[in-house]
């Protein structure tokens, strides 16, 4: 068997392979889309349809004329943002630390950091919302910014912590054969190969925030500070939905994330640590 | 040697980033200052988005105009939401001056110590108590007003019907029964009943089941007291219920179906009957212009001739105890209770005014609302949970029993004995 | 190599001991006043009869526990979260794993795999709001699913997947293996990149199958990355209350009844804050000890 043969028959068994997953992944998204395009009353068929007779942008007009709820996506985009880098920041060199650094109460501080992910939200909202108003950061985006920050660091910490255990020590022997500190081994030659890592961290940290929706809603008091999934909450109000403006809505928020996936994305090439230490 | 990596982002551009990461939050925008002139206050509710776009902020415009010195900051959220949010900003001093409320909250508000007395705000602004159509109290004191209230009479889908061969719209259980039996039988996707037993926001039992019982002059109460076991006309109640269920007339899904749920049935003409708000008429006819539908009275137990209580909803009104501005929060209050704004919000939702001298207009322009006022005026107001310590709750602990006897697992008394067991917890403290 | 002897003077080793939490130290000032300081309340809320709602609760020492632990409703959360929490963790490894393989592919091509991996992390985007609403209109009886179900043959009339007590929990279980799988498998993915080709260049020279190399090398490289992710997600999930809250709310009968929407009745439906926060503490205490044994395996490992 030649070799470009079984190239293409690896090809084709793994694309069958996929097709099954995709729908399983994608079948939901395709429904939404497909629902955004349609009336009200469309969206129930029966039988139900891929693309109906009513098809319009109208629910996606509707939106874009209403600058409120431009406002949502600019909050939604600034805020998570803003907490990725931030958040990816500060947890870079925390996660260093645990990894490459012994030190007292390291396990205590793991376990600490990590648990503190168990507590419902629901039941932290009444304390942390008193100490929110308390601080003065209620209804605004430092609010927002601080709270997620308190959700994103820990996970951000145990992956990276992950992460960079799976970085070979010599690396860092290298770096200090070198006589580089700490730091230089973490920037300039941990960071640049951990960056897949990163990236996903980042784009989960994001992801976090834009779908963020229970403290987005207790700490945020007026419309001009809301997000988008408080903004698709609106659209139900006490007695009907607006579907296909709620299904739109969604559609629009997912296509920038989509588009900064597809940039990020290249950063996945495997292999950067092939040929960095050799002795 | 080793590898430096590819530096895709150098230490400058990091540092670059993270000064801009941290310029957005701390000069990001946050709510503007007020005026020190002018008092704000605000006000939260569910309202805003139910009404036309811009119908409360013009009346609230108004209001502002005839009161030079007060703005009034409208609070919206959804309805779901609205409560928790109330619940948490009571328990940190952040609830706003006026607040939207359900009468399902106000006992456990007023508990909370979140509210302040309607008697002392009223008397305050001089407001002619005798005009309003209700007070909801606990103990003595009244916590809140009806603003506007919501009917659920019968939806009926008479398209639906006609085809099923049923030429009249039921007015006793018998004849309920049968119809939805029709219904159902004519296949597809259509059903003869919808009701949403959903544990999210369980007002099916309030609005669906219960308004059967108050529908044919029965009460779950007895002296403001749970009367579940040995109730007789609501286990009558249950009984019908369940045989619609075994004879499959009811839509399938009932145990997660919500409210919105419901209407979306009706309204895509899958279903030929529910008991449902007012309010949506408008949403009906908008959505599904050439569906042909009618208003009546719920059905009351075949024996049962004296006058029907009618489900309700209101939007109720109350002030923080905690504001800094009751004398403006009760202007607001006496502003929105004042016959003509009264009237006009009643119009705006199909709702009936919480005033008594205020004549809905919208009941003469459309003979489906002459209906339904007729509807109104030939029962009476009867919602029992109002005003009941934790009566979500109660609804809940309800609904539950109430979908293992559906399924068959628990007998009809059984479910009354868990019902009333659980019910008397909440009365307790 | 040469062996160097550091004598280090104190100042330098002063700072040596310092260096690790100096770089901790953003993280502890914001998780100090912003975690800690809630969850200190929360627990000291669990020691209080009637919190909130009472202006002066009193301490009432562990008897909240003894009502909770003893609570039907309680238990039944309990077992329905294990369940709920073991099968999308697993199906979350498995899933993520063998996609992220695929998806790793070198047979593909570079375009093809690009929109394969756009779609496999579709789920990922949605909130969770939209994730409720979009699942509750497909598994509708008379919805898409169904409709499909009974054209094919597999089913004779519409299943009520969310509102039928049988298959209620598997469903909202199969709904959050959709919503989470692709966390894992973009970390899988991540992971499998970093692992150096020369690994497994050397594997093949020595005659390796692919079964063993996965064995061998893949997954043994993998396991901090496996390890770190599952903890999180037993964690996370265990916790979950929107999405099943938004699908169920805990219906039908208590079939979907979960811990996280236990303590939310027990705040907002029945405002027994201090119930709530002892529910929400016992919870804590669980993932304490998960992520103990957790810092156990990390540290053997070093």
């Amino acid at each position: 068997m030649n070799k470009k043969y079984s190239l293409r028959k690896r090809k084709v068994l793994v694309i069958l392979a996929l097709v099954p997953g995709a729908l399983f992944a994608g079948f939901p998204a395709l429904w939404m889309f497909s629902n955004s395009f349609k009336n009200n009353s469309e969206i129930f068929a029966y039988p139900p349809k891929f693309i109906s007779k009513s098809f319009s942008f109208s629910a996606y007009s509707a939106i874009f004329k209403d600058p409120e709820k431009i406002r949502y996506f600019i909050n939604s985009y600034s805020i998570a943002a803003a907490v990725t880098i931030l958040t990816l920041l500060v947890s870079i060199p925390a996660a260093y630390t645990f990894s490459r650094f012994d030190f007292k109460f390291k396990g205590i501080l793991n376990g600490v950091i990590l648990s503190l992910q168990a507590i419902p939200p629901i039941t932290l909202m009444i304390p942390y919302f008193a100490l929110i108003v308390k601080l003065h950061i209620y209804n605004s985006y430092q609010g927002l910014v601080l709270t997620y920050m308190v959700f994103t660091l820990p996970y951000a910490i145990i992956m990276l912590t992950g992460y960079f255990n799976t970085l070979p020590r010599d690396l860092d022997e290298a770096v200090k054969i070198d006589g580089g500190s700490a730091m230089t081994t973490l920037w300039r030659v941990l960071v640049p190969i951990a960056v897949p890592g990163i990236v996903t961290v980042g784009i989960y940290n994001f992801m976090i925030c834009w779908n963020e929706f229970l403290f987005a809603l207790t700490l945020t008091k007026t419309n001009e500070m809301r997000t988008v999934p408080v903004g698709i909450q609106l659209l139900m109000g006490q007695h009907a939905y607006k579907w296909n403006e709620m299904m739109a809505m969604s559609a629009l928020g997912c296509l920038p994330i989509l588009i900064l996936f597809l940039f990020f994305q290249r950063f996945f090439v495997g292999g950067l640590t092939s040929g960095s230490v050799k002795n | 040697m080793h590898n430096r990596g590819t530096g895709i982002l150098k230490s400058r551009q990091i540092v670059i980033m993270a000064l801009i990461a941290t310029a957005t939050m701390v000069f990001g925008y946050s709510a503007p200052a007020r005026a020190a002139s002018t008092v704000t206050i605000s006000f939260s509710q569910w309202w805003e988005p139910e009404l036309p776009a811009g119908a409360l902020r013009s009346i609230i415009d108004t209001f502002e105009k005839q009161n030079a010195g007060i703005k009034v900051k409208l609070v919206s959220g959804p309805y779901s939401a609205t409560k928790a949010q109330t619940i948490a900003g009571a328990a940190t001093g952040t609830m706003s001056d006026v607040v939207g409320l359900d009468g399902a909250w106000v006992s456990d508000l007023a508990k909370q110590g979140a509210l302040a007395s309607l008697d002392t705000a009223l008397t305050r602004v001089k407001f002619p108590t005798k005009q309003l159509a209700g007070k909801i109290k606990v103990g003595t004191t009244t916590y809140m007003i009806p603003v506007v209230n919501y009917i659920y009479p019968l939806f009926t889908n008479d398209d639906l019907l006609k085809k099923a061969g049923i030429n009249s719209a039921p007015t006793n259980r018998t004849q309920f029964a049968a119809a939805a039996k029709a219904v159902s039988g004519l296949g597809g996707n259509v059903s003869g009943w919808v009701i949403p037993l959903s544990q999210t926001n369980p007002n099916g039992i309030q609005n669906d089941i219960m308004s059967l019982v108050w529908a044919s002059g029965g009460s779950m109460l007895k002296a403001g007291k749970p009367n579940l076991t040995g109730n007789a006309e609501v286990k009558s109640v249950l009984t019908f219920v369940k045989g619609m269920w075994d004879a499959g007339s009811i839509t399938k899904g009932a145990f997660t179906l919500a409210e919105p749920d419901k209407v979306t049935e009706f309204t895509n003409g899958r279903a030929g009957m529910m008991i449902d708000s007012l309010s949506h008429i408008t949403q009906i006819k908008t959505a599904t212009p050439d569906l042909n539908f009618s208003i009546h009275a719920l059905p009351k137990a075949d024996a049962y001739s004296g006058k029907g209580g009618i489900p309700y909803a209101s939007w109720g009104i109350g002030i923080s105890k905690d504001s800094k501005y009751p004398v403006q929060a009760a202007k607001l209050l006496a502003y929105l209770m004042s016959t003509s704004v009264n009237t006009k919000l009643a119009d705006l939702g199909h709702a009936f005014p919480g005033n008594t001298l205020s004549v809905p207009t919208w009941v003469s322009t459309d003979p489906m609302f002459k209906t339904a006022f007729t509807v109104y005026q030939s029962g009476y107001p009867a919602n029992e949970f109002t005003g009941l310590p934790k009566a979500e709750d109660l609804m809940l602990q309800f609904d539950i029993p109430f979908q293992k006897y559906l399924s068959g697992t628990l007998t009809a008394d059984q479910m009354l004995a868990e019902a009333q067991k659980a019910w008397l917890v909440n009365f307790k403290k | 190599m040469a062996v160097i002897a550091h004598v280090m003077k104190p100042r330098r080793k002063i700072r040596r001991t310092l260096e690790p939490f100096l770089y901790l130290s953003p993280t502890i000032a914001l998780l100090l006043i912003l975690m800690v300081l809630p969850v200190g309340m929360v627990i000291q809320y669990s020691f209080l009869d009637n919190v909130i709602m009472n202006e002066f609760p009193k301490f009432v020492g562990l008897e909240n526990y003894f009502t909770v632990i003893k609570d039907p409703t309680f238990q039944i959360a309990v077992k329905n979260t294990i369940y709920f929490t073991a099968g999308s963790v697993a199906a979350h490894l498995i899933l993520g794993l063998c996609f992220a393989i695929l998806l790793n592919s070198q047979a593909l091509g570079k375009y093809t795999r690009s929109i394969f991996r756009l779609i496999y992390i579709l789920p990922w985007i949605f909130t969770v709001a939209i994730i409720a609403i979009l699942w509750r209109m497909i598994l509708d009886p008379v919805g898409v699913l169904n409709y499909w179900l009974i054209k094919l043959g597999f089913i004779e009339s519409g299943v009520e997947w969310l509102a039928s007590p049988k298959t209620a929990l598997i469903t909202v279980t199969v709904i959050n293996i959709w919503a989470g799988y692709p966390f894992y498998m973009m970390s899988l993915l991540a992971g499998i990149q970093g692992i150096s080709k020369d690994l497994f260049e050397a594997a093949t020279v020595d005659g390796a199958s692919w079964r063993q190399s996965f064995f061998n090398i893949t997954l043994p490289q993998l396991k901090p990355i496996i390890i770190s992710m599952s903890v999180l997600d037993i964690i996370w999930t265990s916790q979950q209350f929107a999405m099943v809250w938004m699908t169920t709310g805990g219906g039908p009968i208590t079939s979907t009844q979960m811990v996280g929407i236990y303590t939310y009745q027990q705040s907002f439906g029945r405002y027994e804050f201090s119930l709530a926060s002892t529910s929400a503490v016992l919870l804590l205490i669980v993932s304490i000890i998960l992520s103990t044994i957790y810092g156990r395996i990390q540290s053997r490992q070093d």
